[in-house]
């Protein structure tokens, strides 16, 4: 596998908080244009790892390389990323394209199009005058999705991305993180839920008290 | 650092002031306070029946030093959730940096300290408005507060060398740049040991720095370094420089004829201590680990 080849590399990675070694020495690369899923019991790790690869916590040891930049090092956060951290938290008071295009103000990547586009593709209704304060738990992780989305990053780290979606909803998101795969870009996933992990992922790996192994490598 | 991203950063912040019960009972205890620390020079008034300058409340009662203190704490509850991180940081985190997130943080600190005073201004103003005028002139109460030294014996710092050499609107002025500063670097000292040592060490830290400024007092510095009487004034002298609560008090100062610090010169102060707080809380941020409230898993 080329260097060229790898979205994310994870290099001897551990984190410590305190005296509690959570991350032990986390090695793995992460190929592009693939999905690939994270398992473990709660506390096992895998938000930890997924936020030192997004950047927001800086590794006790070892180096996290996204797109060939050093995280924390030659850039903060990985550039061209898109995200969802387990309870994605919104503006209460306000619509959810309005949440969106005070994201989207940011960095001035997109438009109102593009924010429409986003939430269409996750069956939420732009025009929809409803605060996020008053949707439900579903909606917001839509919401959520659709945030992470909607630049069109060529990476996307998804973090329980299908929590609190009903039957039709997880039906209807994985069938979206199937054709961004087949967009090419590359997708990190951790789920509690095996049916995620085993229809959408090409390769699993699994968090046990900090450390990685690999469950499975090939494309099913 | 782009300043449209930093002025969104700082609109974010302000965004979840929106129906947020912390914010709305902050506004109000601080109301409650300015009506009784400024009931004091109000009922001079009508005791005496005379009129007060619509800012004079503002001016007798923060031109104390226990007065600034107890607002200034007050506004911690504004603060209560620093470094303003909530489930919602990770998304626009990732749409920008490190340190454009904290000059957003510092921008907002600012901006809120600037709202939160000059809240405060208007309240007390509010307190006396119905025996009050608005022209540029000290009024009979403060004249018989000052010239008789009946401001002394009711603890209010209505001296006559404020009088003098100072009018109203220009005296506000002062006094609510030295009470912005004051607080601006409090806050900025409760996020630079917030990033580096964590929430606690943040409230820990303010309440070092405020219980400083209280006890630094000449009483103690005399006590200290056992100085006779006659020698007081430098005891004075060295509280209005070493004491940031001194500092920010309008009468300890320089007018002319001590060795009390020059308003300029604690601008100057103030300002290179802020500056330095926000210069090392830039290079905390660099190492500092993000934990999002709800997100932990």
């Amino acid at each position: 596998m080329g260097n060229e080849n790898i979205a994310i590399s994870v290099q001897n990675v551990s984190k410590s908080f305190r005296q509690e070694r959570v991350l032990k020495s986390v090695s793995r690369d992460f190929e592009k244009g693939k999905i690939h899923g994270i398992v473990g019991n709660n506390g096992s790790g895998k938000t930890v790892l997924m936020k030192c690869i997004c950047g927001f916590l800086i590794p006790t040891e070892g180096e996290v390389i996204v797109n060939g930049e050093r995280v924390g090092v030659d850039v903060d956060f990985p550039r061209d990323m898109g995200l969802i951290i387990e309870t994605p938290g919104f503006l209460p008071n306000v619509t959810g394209l309005k949440n969106l295009e005070i994201l989207a103000s940011l960095n001035k990547k997109i438009g109102l199009r593009e924010i429409a586009a986003s939430m269409r593709a996750v069956s939420l209704d732009p025009s929809m005058n409803k605060p996020v304060g008053k949707y439900s738990l579903g909606m917001r992780q839509r919401l959520g999705i659709a945030q992470a989305i909607m630049e069109n990053p060529s990476l996307l780290i998804l973090d329980e991305p299908l929590n609190g979606l009903d039957k039709h909803g997880v039906a209807e998101m994985r069938k979206l993180i199937k054709g961004l795969k087949e967009q090419g870009k590359t997708i990190l996933l951790a789920s509690h839920n095996q049916g995620d992990i085993d229809e959408l992922c090409d390769t699993v790996c699994e968090m046990d008290a900090g450390v990685m192994t690999m469950i499975r490598e090939e494309s099913i | 650092m782009k300043p449209k991203q930093i002025l969104a950063v700082t609109k974010y912040n302000f965004r979840r002031w929106h129906k947020n019960p912390r914010i709305v009972i902050t506004f109000c205890l601080a109301f409650v306070l300015c009506f009784l620390l400024s009931d004091k020079a109000v009922k001079f008034a009508k005791e005496y029946d005379t009129t007060m300058q619509l800012v004079e409340a503002f001016v007798w009662t923060f031109g104390d030093s226990n007065s600034i203190l107890l607002s200034s704490l007050l506004l911690l509850l504004l603060f209560a959730d620093m470094p303003f991180i909530n489930s919602g940081t990770p998304f626009y985190l990732m749409r920008i940096d490190r340190k454009t997130w904290l000059a957003g943080q510092a921008a907002y600190i600012a901006l809120a300290a600037l709202i939160y005073l000059t809240f405060i201004l208007v309240s007390t103003s509010l307190v006396c408005m119905r025996q009050s005028f608005v022209g540029n002139m000290w009024s009979e109460t403060a004249a018989i507060l000052g010239y008789s030294g009946a401001g002394q014996k009711v603890a209010l710092p209505a001296l006559v060398k404020t009088l003098e050499m100072s009018r109203p609107y220009e005296c506000m002025a002062t006094i609510f740049l030295l009470m912005l500063l004051y607080t601006l670097l409090m806050v900025f000292i409760m996020l630079l040991f917030n990033l580096r040592r964590g929430q606690l060490a943040g409230i820990a830290a303010v309440f070092a720095f405020s219980l400083f400024g209280f006890l630094l007092n000449p009483q103690t510095i005399k006590a200290v370094f056992q100085l006779p009487d006659e020698l007081m004034y430098k005891a004075n002298v060295a509280v209005g420089w070493l004491s940031p609560l001194n500092q920010a008090t309008y009468h300890m100062h320089n007018f002319g004829y001590d060795l009390l610090p020059r308003l300029w010169q604690t601008y100057l102060i103030f300002a290179l201590l802020i500056a330095l707080c926000f210069f090392l809380s830039l290079r905390a941020v660099r190492n500092y680990n993000f934990n999002f409230t709800g997100t932990e898993g």
